[in-house]
């Protein structure tokens, strides 16, 4: 399993104390990875690092092959055309697919001579996400590519950029404070939570490990199992646990989904799911 | 690089371009104006140093009056004008406008991106000091004007004066875009800048070079074309020179109105009892010298500017 982001200690300091803390993650190559967290969890921050528009404190970042960025707000020149867009992707990027953009902005009916500042807010993302595709890239990043978009252009850009991700194999890493929102298209999934990376595996590993439990409420938990939540509502206690073979039969043992499972590591940030450092292939 | 250059400075380069060509045409029609008006008007033997030249010279200033006081500005305002607008947005607008996210994560470098902005602009912006300096000094003679030394205005456009200055003011409207990551007050620092140095290196240029002290017994105006005075003193008899006009000598009498008849008496009355006076001065043979040391100066400057923009730009923060 080769990496195609790896990321050992990364510490990166603001003003008003640290925006990320020892973060160590790793991406195998032609997964497309969800980073999730709650709002400050120092998702950008982590990214704007692994664009290289940061430069961090400590630790560092190893990407194989190029890595094409497309920022939150999706910035591009207002006042170019279409055209002179994807001259300037031509003029800044040696391997540069100009067939392929064009034709893609054909097939979504973007003429090239529309200036940017007349595009809706979805052409506006179809093109940046045109712009960061077409350099090929080895490691695309999108800083939440589904922000500000209405429901109907959110589904066109995560099928646009699915459809490229199977073709061409190329890993991605998308961060978005809603787990929903990467449910069908992600299989690794990374959790930031106040600057530390809480989680970070393959997310049907993840899933198949943890259970949700639930049951009377003087159960004590499995043994050898390690809690992440607890919640007790009247007599009934539910639990959500890592790495527990559960033999009492009282227990009412079902999989956790993806969004119980970020919930709840989420509102424990001492809890963490990281790989043996042997996984991380590094 | 270059092809991005182009496309995101081209107003300013076709703006810039066509204000130089506006003002080479209205320096142009002056001066076959003018020549025509000297051609009609001058008396024999002029352009020389007689007295009627002189008139005609007068009433040649006084035609072009208006053309005279946008001169007077350009030394100001076309540096600044260059800082504000070339310079200033150059990393204030990527910033503000978030741009700076797409440029700087394309396979091209940041350092690449900015040296070749850096380099192409600063080019450009220095061939049109340059190109306004060889205007006015084609221009300047046809108005019978040769104090290219004296007036620190006429300096400021001939020779590479220009060119410094505007490469020095786009300098430091880069580094004021990297420092505040916004426009304004990016232009803000431009003009305040320009403001300052400019009086700021006019009062250190009289130390470009040793003044020549010329010593005159009969006259206190010095008889040399476009010199830069910068002091003067009266000798006592015995040889020492006075920190101030010697008192109690002759008789000085304050001057009414616009006359200078008894101040002339004061100094007639000085001259005839033995005393000298002293004027410190740059003669215009220093015209080079002082061009290349302000050129220098300014030239030291805007590279501790881009060096700035440079540094910071490169040590990366979003």
């Amino acid at each position: 399993m080769t990496a195609a982001l790896t990321v050992t200690g990364l510490s990166v300091r603001h003003r008003r104390g640290w925006a990320l803390r020892d973060c160590s993650l790793s991406v195998p190559a032609g997964r497309v990875a969800a980073l999730v967290g709650p709002n400050g969890a120092g998702k950008t921050t982590l990214l704007h690092t692994v664009t290289g528009l940061l430069t961090p404190h400590g630790g560092t970042v190893t990407v194989a092959g190029d890595v094409a960025f497309m920022a939150q707000d999706k910035p591009l020149y207002d006042t170019f055309t279409i055209a002179e867009t994807l001259t300037f992707g031509r003029r800044l990027n040696p391997r540069w697919d100009g067939a392929y953009a064009a034709g893609r902005l054909a097939e979504l009916g973007i003429e090239p001579e529309r200036k940017i500042k007349e595009l809706s807010g979805g052409q506006q993302a179809q093109v940046a996400l045109t712009l960061a595709l077409a350099r090929r890239p080895g490691l695309l990043v999108l800083d939440e590519p589904l922000a500000n978009l209405d429901p109907l252009a959110r589904h066109d850009v995560m099928r646009a950029l699915m459809g490229e991700v199977a073709e061409r194999g190329t890993t991605v890493l998308i961060s978005s404070h809603v787990v929903a929102d990467l449910h069908d298209t992600c299989d690794w999934l990374v959790v930031l939570n106040g600057g530390r990376v809480q989680v970070s595996g393959d997310i049907d590993d993840l899933l198949a490990g943890h259970l949700m439990l639930s049951g009377p409420d003087e159960l004590r938990p499995p043994a050898g199992a390690q809690v992440i939540e607890e919640s007790r509502t009247g007599r009934q206690v539910r639990l959500l646990v890592r790495g527990a073979q559960v033999l009492d039969p009282r227990w009412n043992v079902r999989q956790a989904d993806l969004d119980e499972l970020v919930l709840a590591y989420l509102r424990s940030p001492e809890a963490s799911a990281l790989p043996r450092l042997s996984e991380v292939g590094a | 690089m270059i092809w991005l250059t182009w496309r995101q400075h081209r107003a300013q380069i076709l703006v810039t371009g066509g204000l130089l060509a506006a003002l080479g045409l209205l320096l142009l029609g002056s001066a076959v104006e003018a020549r025509l008006y000297v051609a009609g008007h001058a008396p024999p033997g002029c352009p020389g140093r007689a007295a009627a030249c002189w008139d005609l010279a007068l009433a040649l200033s006084e035609r072009y009056d208006a053309v005279y006081t946008l001169f007077g500005w350009m030394p100001l305002m076309a540096p600044a004008l260059v800082g504000v607008f070339w310079g200033a947005p150059l990393l204030g607008r990527e910033y503000e406008r978030g741009t700076q996210k797409l440029a700087w994560t394309q396979a091209v470098s940041v350092r690449r991106w900015m040296l070749v902005k850096l380099g192409v602009l600063g080019g450009l912006v220095s061939a049109g000091g340059l190109l306004l300096s060889a205007m006015v000094a084609l221009w300047r003679p046809v108005l019978q004007r040769e104090d290219w030394f004296g007036n620190i205005g006429v300096f400021n456009m001939v020779g590479v004066a220009p060119a410094a200055w505007w490469l020095y003011a786009f300098a430091m409207g880069v580094a004021g875009g990297a420092l505040f990551r916004r426009t304004l007050p990016a232009m803000a620092l431009v003009v305040a800048g320009i403001a300052l140095t400019m009086p700021g290196l006019f009062r250190l240029s009289e130390h470009y070079a040793e003044p020549v002290r010329t010593v005159q017994s009969g006259s206190t105006v010095l008889n040399a074309d476009d010199a830069r005075v910068v002091g003067w003193a009266w000798i006592a008899p015995s040889g020492t020179e006075l920190p101030s006009p010697p008192t109690g000598v002759c008789a000085h009498r304050p001057d009414t109105g616009r006359s200078g008849r008894n101040q002339e008496a004061y100094e007639r009355c000085l001259f005839g009892k033995g005393y000298r006076y002293a004027i410190y001065h740059h003669p215009a043979t220093r015209f080079w010298r002082f061009q290349w040391t302000e050129a220098a100066i300014l030239a030291v400057g805007s590279v501790a500017f881009a060096g700035t923009a440079v540094r910071r730009t490169l040590r990366r923060r979003v």
